[in-house]
C-alpha cells in the first residue's frame, strides 16, 4: 500500500481525466491548426489593423473637436491634430503660473467618488462633450461618449499634501480623445514655468519628485510620465478579434455619481450633465449605481469599499476582457461574484517573481496574499500595477489587508 | 509560483528527511484518503499513451516547411505601403521615444552604434515595424562599440521592461537590451516576430531582483529566436510562452535561472542552442491555469551541460515555477505531450540530465488545470541519438538540498544518498520519470505515457539510463511519520538503454516540424 502522494487525488483524477477525454477534441476544434502555409492562418483574425487606434497620422480630420462655427469660447482643435501644445485644444484658460488651469465653459470639470492611485499626485479632470451632441447612460459600463469627446486629466504635485492648494507643481495634462476610429490618448508634459504644455508622446521622467504627505512623511519619486503607447497597457480592451482597443477608465455612472460645485452650487454630476443636454437616459438619481468613497467607511461596507478599489485601479487590466486578465483569471472588476476569480485561494496565472505567497488571496490573511504584497510592494518587477505606481498607497494597503483579514479564515490547497 | 504538493507535507517531515532524522508522529495529514494506487483500472483514465498522438499534430498535412521562416503564413504585409527609415544615435533617445510612439506603420528604426541611455521602456504598438542597431556585441559589454549598439535601461523608470511590443510584423536584430527593470524584450500578442541577434544581459550574476525574462515572447504566433545571446535572467534567459509555430535555433542561454524556456507553446522547432551554466538548462513545459495546451515540440542538436549555477530565483515563498527546480537540472518537461529530442548533449548536470514531470509535481488540484483540458499529463516523449557524456547525476541540488524551496530535489537526493551507501548507486539516471501520470499511478501499466529512451550515446560503464522513480510512492514513505528511506529506495526502478518498455520507436504521427 502506497501513501497517496496527493490526498483526495484519486476520485477527482479519474473525474476529471474522463472529461478531459470528451474534451479534448473541443479544445483543438477551437485552436488554430498548423496548416500548410498556404491559407490564413486564422481566419478568427481581421486584416491588418481594422479597429485600432492608429498612431496620429496629423491633419487626419477625423473627430477633432471643432465647435463649428462662431460660438466663441468653444474647444477647436485647430489646423493640426493633435495639437503641439494643450493651449491648442482650447479648452482651458489661464496657466499654472497664472493662477491656475480654468476650463472653457463646456469643458466640465468632475471628480470620481474614488480615483485610481498615482503616487500620490493630485488630479483634476474635465470632460467635453461637444455642442448637439450627448453621452448616453449605461448603469455599469463607461458613458457611451460621442465621438469629439475630450477627457483631460491633469497631474500635480503639491509640495504638501496637507495645503494641497499651495506650492503645486503641474506635470502632465493627459488628453483622451474619442475619434471615428476610437480612442486616441495623448499625453502633455508642462515646462518649468508652468505656462505651457507640450505633447510628448514619448513620455518623459521627471526625477526625484518630493512631496510632504498627509502622514507628513516626505516622499521621492522618480515620476513616469507615459508615453503615448504605454497609454494603452492600462487603457485597453480586447474587441472580439483580440485587437487591442483603447478606453477610458473613470466615467462610468458608479463614479460620476456625486455631488460637485458648479460655481457655488452643488449639483450631482451626471444630473449636471443631463442637465446641459450632454447625457442622455439618465434614470432617477436614487437609481443610478455609485461607487463609494473607498476610504469613507461610513459610507458603504468595508467589502464595497475593498472591491471599490479594486475595481477602480486594477480592474482595467484584470477583467475578462482585458490581456492580463485573461491570462491570468484574475478578475477584479466589481461585477465579478466568482470567489475564485477574484483570487480566493488562486494561484496566480503565470510563473513570475515571488510574490509573498502561493495563492492571490488566502482569506483571513493579508500578508501571504499575493493580491497584497503586489499592492504593498515597492519593488520594481513585482509592485501592482504596471504603471503609474513607485509608491505604496498606506491607506489602500491597509483597506485591502483589512478586508482580506475580515474573511472568514480559510487554507488553500 | 506552484509548489509541489510535496511541499504541503508537515513542514518538519520535509526538514527531518533531509537529514534523515526519526520524527515524532505529528501529522496524519495523509491519512484520510484509501491509498488506491494499486487498484486495478483506477488509473486507465488518462488516455496519455493514445491520445497524445491524435490530438495533436494532424493538422500539419505533412507539407513540412513549417520550420522555415518563409513558409510562415502573414496576417500582415508592408509590400507596397510606404517604408520609412528614421535613424537614431545615442543622445537622441528623447527623440526616439517621440518617435516611436508616433509610429507610422512599416517603419524602420535604425540605431547607431554606441549606448543608448533610457529612462522608460521602448513601447511600440504598430504594425510592420523594424528596429535594427549595429551589432550585439559580447557578453559583459554594457556599452556599445563601433560595431554594437546597447540599449542602457539602468536607469529607467521603476516596472518598465526594455522593448515592450504589441504588433504585427515585429523586427528586432543587431543589439543588446542592458538591465531593464523587469522583462528585457516582452513581445506580446503579435504575429510573425523575429528576434535575431539580440543580446538581453543584466549586469550581476545570481541577482534575484535581475529581470525575470530575457527574451520574451508570448501570446503569439510565428515567432522566430535566432542566434541571440541571453544572460542572468532571475527566472529565464529564453522564454517563448503560450505561442503557436516557433523557432528557437542557434542561441545561446548562460547564467540564468532557467536558459530556455517553451512554455504552453504549440509546434516549437528548438535546435542548435547552447544551455550552459544555467540552474536548469532547456525545459519544455506547460503550466496550470492556462488555455494553451503546448504540444508538438522538436528539440535537436543542442548542448545542455554544466547548469549548476544555484537557483537563485526569489526567495519569497515559492511562487515562480523555476525556484523550485533544483540546482544542476539540464531539462525537465513538464506538463508536456510530444516532445522529441535527438542530437543533443547533455552532461555535467549534477541533478539529472533530463527528468520527465508531471503537471501535477507542481499543482496537485487538477481543477488548475481545467483552462487547458487538463494538460498536466506529460506523454510521448522520444529520446534518441542524443549523447550523455557523463557526470551527471551525482550531486543532487549541488549537495544542498532544500525541503521548502526545492522539495523534489529533497527527495530525489534522500533516494540517491541511501542509493549510494546502501547500493553503490552512482547517481541519477539520465532520464528521471517521475511515474505519476496517468495518476493515480497505475502499476499494471508498464509504460504507460510512452516514454521512449533509444539510441543515446551514453557514458562508458554506465548501468542504467532510466529510472522510474515513482515519486508518488516514494513521496508515501519519506513523508510519512516514520520516514522509511529503504522502503523509498525500493519503489525506484531502474533500467537500461534499449530494455523494454522503453525501447519504443516514438509516437505516432511523427512531428512535422522536424
Amino acid at each position: 500500500m502506497h501513501k497517496p502522494f496527493i490526498p483526495g487525488l484519486g476520485l477527482a483524477a479519474v473525474l476529471l481525466t474522463a472529461a478531459l477525454a470528451s474534451c479534448s477534441g473541443d479544445e483543438d476544434g477551437v485552436t488554430p491548426q498548423p496548416d500548410a502555409g498556404t491559407t490564413e492562418r486564422d481566419s478568427g483574425l481581421p486584416p491588418e489593423d481594422s479597429g485600432t487606434p492608429d498612431a496620429g497620422d496629423a491633419g487626419d480630420d477625423a473627430g477633432t473637436p471643432d465647435a463649428g462655427g462662431d460660438d466663441a469660447g468653444t474647444p477647436d482643435a485647430g489646423e493640426v491634430f493633435p495639437p503641439t501644445t494643450l493651449s491648442g485644444f482650447g479648452l482651458f484658460t489661464g496657466t499654472p503660473a497664472a493662477g491656475g488651469l480654468r476650463p472653457v465653459e463646456g469643458n466640465i470639470p468632475y471628480t470620481l467618488t474614488t480615483p485610481l492611485f498615482s503616487d500620490y499626485s493630485v488630479k483634476t479632470r474635465t470632460l467635453f462633450i461637444p455642442p448637439d451632441t450627448s453621452a448616453r447612460y449605461s448603469a455599469s459600463e463607461v458613458l457611451d461618449l460621442p465621438v469629439g469627446t475630450i477627457i483631460t486629466k491633469t497631474f500635480a504635485f503639491p509640495a504638501d499634501l496637507r495645503v494641497p492648494e499651495e506650492n503645486v507643481r503641474v506635470i502632465e495634462t493627459r488628453v483622451l480623445v474619442r475619434r471615428p476610429g476610437g480612442w486616441e490618448a495623448f499625453p502633455y508634459f508642462w515646462n518649468e514655468a508652468q505656462t505651457e504644455a507640450t505633447l510628448a508622446n514619448g513620455g518623459r521622467v521627471v526625477r526625484d519628485v518630493r512631496f510632504i504627505g498627509e502622514d507628513g512623511v516626505e516622499r521621492r519619486l522618480d515620476y513616469l510620465v507615459p508615453s503615448k503607447n504605454q497609454c494603452l497597457k492600462c487603457h485597453h480592451v480586447q474587441d472580439a478579434q483580440d485587437n487591442q482597443v483603447l478606453v477610458p477608465i473613470g466615467v462610468k455612472a458608479r463614479y460620476l455619481n456625486r455631488e460637485h460645485d458648479y460655481g457655488g452650487e452643488a449639483l450631482n454630476q451626471l444630473q449636471h450633465l443631463a442637465n446641459l443636454g450632454r447625457l442622455t437616459g439618465l434614470p432617477p438619481l436614487d437609481s443610478v449605481p455609485r461607487a463609494p468613497n473607498a476610504f469613507n467607511e461610513e459610507e458603504a461596507s468595508l467589502e464595497h469599499r475593498a472591491r471599490t478599489y479594486l475595481d477602480i485601479n486594477c480592474a482595467h487590466c484584470h477583467n475578462p476582457k482585458a490581456t492580463s486578465g485573461t491570462t491570468s483569471r484574475l478578475f477584479l472588476n466589481v461585477e465579478n461574484t466568482d470567489a475564485f476569480t477574484l483570487g480566493v485561494c488562486k494561484r496566480p496565472g503565470s510563473a513570475g517573481g515571488g510574490v509573498g505567497g502561493e495563492f492571490d488571496i488566502v482569506p483571513g490573511s493579508h500578508s501571504t496574499s499575493i493580491l497584497w504584497y503586489r499592492m504593498d510592494t515597492e519593488e520594481s518587477g513585482k509592485m501592482m500595477p504596471e504603471l503609474g505606481r513607485a509608491l505604496r498607497h498606506n491607506q489602500a494597503s491597509r483597506l485591502i489587508a483589512d478586508w482580506i483579514d475580515a474573511m472568514p479564515p480559510q487554507s488553500c490547497k | 509560483m506552484h509548489p509541489l504538493p510535496l511541499s504541503r507535507a508537515p513542514r518538519a517531515a520535509l526538514l527531518a528527511l533531509v537529514g534523515l532524522l526519526a520524527l515524532p508522529a505529528c501529522s496524519d495529514d495523509d491519512d484520510n484518503n484509501t491509498p488506491d494506487a494499486g487498484q486495478p483500472d483506477s488509473g486507465t483514465p488518462t488516455d496519455a499513451g493514445t491520445d497524445a498522438g491524435t490530438d495533436a499534430g494532424t493538422g500539419d498535412g505533412g507539407t513540412g516547411g513549417v520550420a522555415d521562416p518563409a513558409n510562415w503564413p502573414r496576417d500582415f504585409s508592408c509590400e507596397g505601403k510606404e517604408q520609412a527609415t528614421l535613424t537614431f544615435n545615442p543622445g537622441e533617445e528623447q527623440e526616439l521615444q517621440d518617435a516611436v510612439n508616433a509610429l507610422v506603420e512599416c517603419t524602420t528604426i535604425q540605431l547607431g552604434a554606441g549606448t543608448f541611455q533610457f529612462d522608460n521602456a521602448i513601447t511600440i504598438r504598430a504594425n510592420g515595424i523594424t528596429v535594427k542597431g549595429a551589432g550585439k556585441g559580447a557578453q559583459g559589454e554594457a556599452t556599445g562599440g563601433e560595431a554594437s549598439t546597447v540599449l542602457d535601461f539602468s536607469n529607467a523608470a521603476a516596472n518598465t521592461n526594455g522593448l515592450d511590443v504589441v504588433g504585427k510584423l515585429f523586427t528586432v536584430t543587431d543589439l543588446t537590451v542592458w538591465n531593464a527593470k523587469k522583462d528585457g524584450m516582452r513581445i506580446e500578442s503579435s504575429s510573425n516576430v523575429f528576434i535575431q541577434r539580440v543580446r538581453t544581459e543584466w549586469s550581476q550574476e545570481n541577482l534575484e531582483s535581475n529581470g525575470k525574462y530575457g527574451i520574451y515572447p508570448v501570446k503569439s504566433t510565428y515567432v522566430l529566436v535566432e542566434d541571440c545571446e541571453a544572460y542572468n535572467a532571475a527566472d529565464a534567459g529564453i522564454y517563448v510562452g503560450q505561442t503557436t509555430h516557433t523557432i528557437v535555433r542557434r542561441n545561446v542561454a548562460k547564467k540564468n535561472v532557467a536558459g530556455i524556456e517553451i512554455e504552453n507553446t504549440k509546434f516549437a522547432h528548438v535546435t542548435n542552442n547552447t544551455a550552459t551554466d544555467n540552474t536548469t538548462g532547456l525545459v519544455v513545459f506547460d503550466l496550470p491555469g492556462n488555455p494553451i495546451r503546448g504540444t508538438d515540440i522538436y528539440v535537436a542538436h543542442n548542448t545542455i551541460t554544466g547548469n549548476n549555477r544555484p537557483n537563485f530565483a526569489s526567495v519569497e515563498a515559492s511562487s515562480s515555477t523555476v525556484s523550485q527546480v533544483p540546482a544542476g537540472t539540464g531539462t525537465f518537461i513538464l506538463a508536456s505531450r510530444r516532445v522529441e529530442f535527438e542530437h543533443n548533449t547533455w552532461g555535467d548536470n549534477n541533478t539529472v540530465d533530463i527528468a520527465i514531470l508531471s503537471g501535477l509535481a507542481i499543482e496537485a488540484d487538477p481543477v488548475q488545470w481545467a483552462p487547458g483540458f487538463f494538460n498536466y499529463p506529460s506523454a510521448d516523449i522520444y529520446i534518441h541519438d542524443n549523447t550523455f557524456t557523463g557526470g551527471s547525476g551525482g550531486r543532487v541540488d549541488n549537495g544542498t538540498p532544500d525541503a521548502e524551496r526545492r522539495p523534489l530535489g529533497a527527495l530525489v537526493g534522500a533516494v540517491y544518498a541511501y542509493g549510494a551507501a546502501v547500493h553503490d548507486s552512482p547517481g541519477v539516471e539520465h532520464v528521471l520519470w517521475d511515474g505519476i501520470d496517468p495518476a493515480p499511478r497505475n502499476e499494471s501499466l508498464s509504460n504507460p505515457i510512452n516514454i521512449c529512451v533509444t539510441g543515446n550515446t551514453l557514458p562508458e560503464g554506465t548501468r542504467s539510463a532510466l529510472v522510474d522513480f515513482d515519486l508518488q510512492a516514494v513521496g508515501g514513505h519519506l513523508l510519512s511519520p516514520t520516514p522509511n528511506v529503504a522502503a523509498a529506495w525500493e519503489e525506484t526502478r531502474r533500467y537500461e538503454q534499449g530494455a523494454a518498455p522503453y525501447n519504443c520507436s516514438g509516437f505516432s504521427p511523427a512531428l512535422t516540424i522536424r
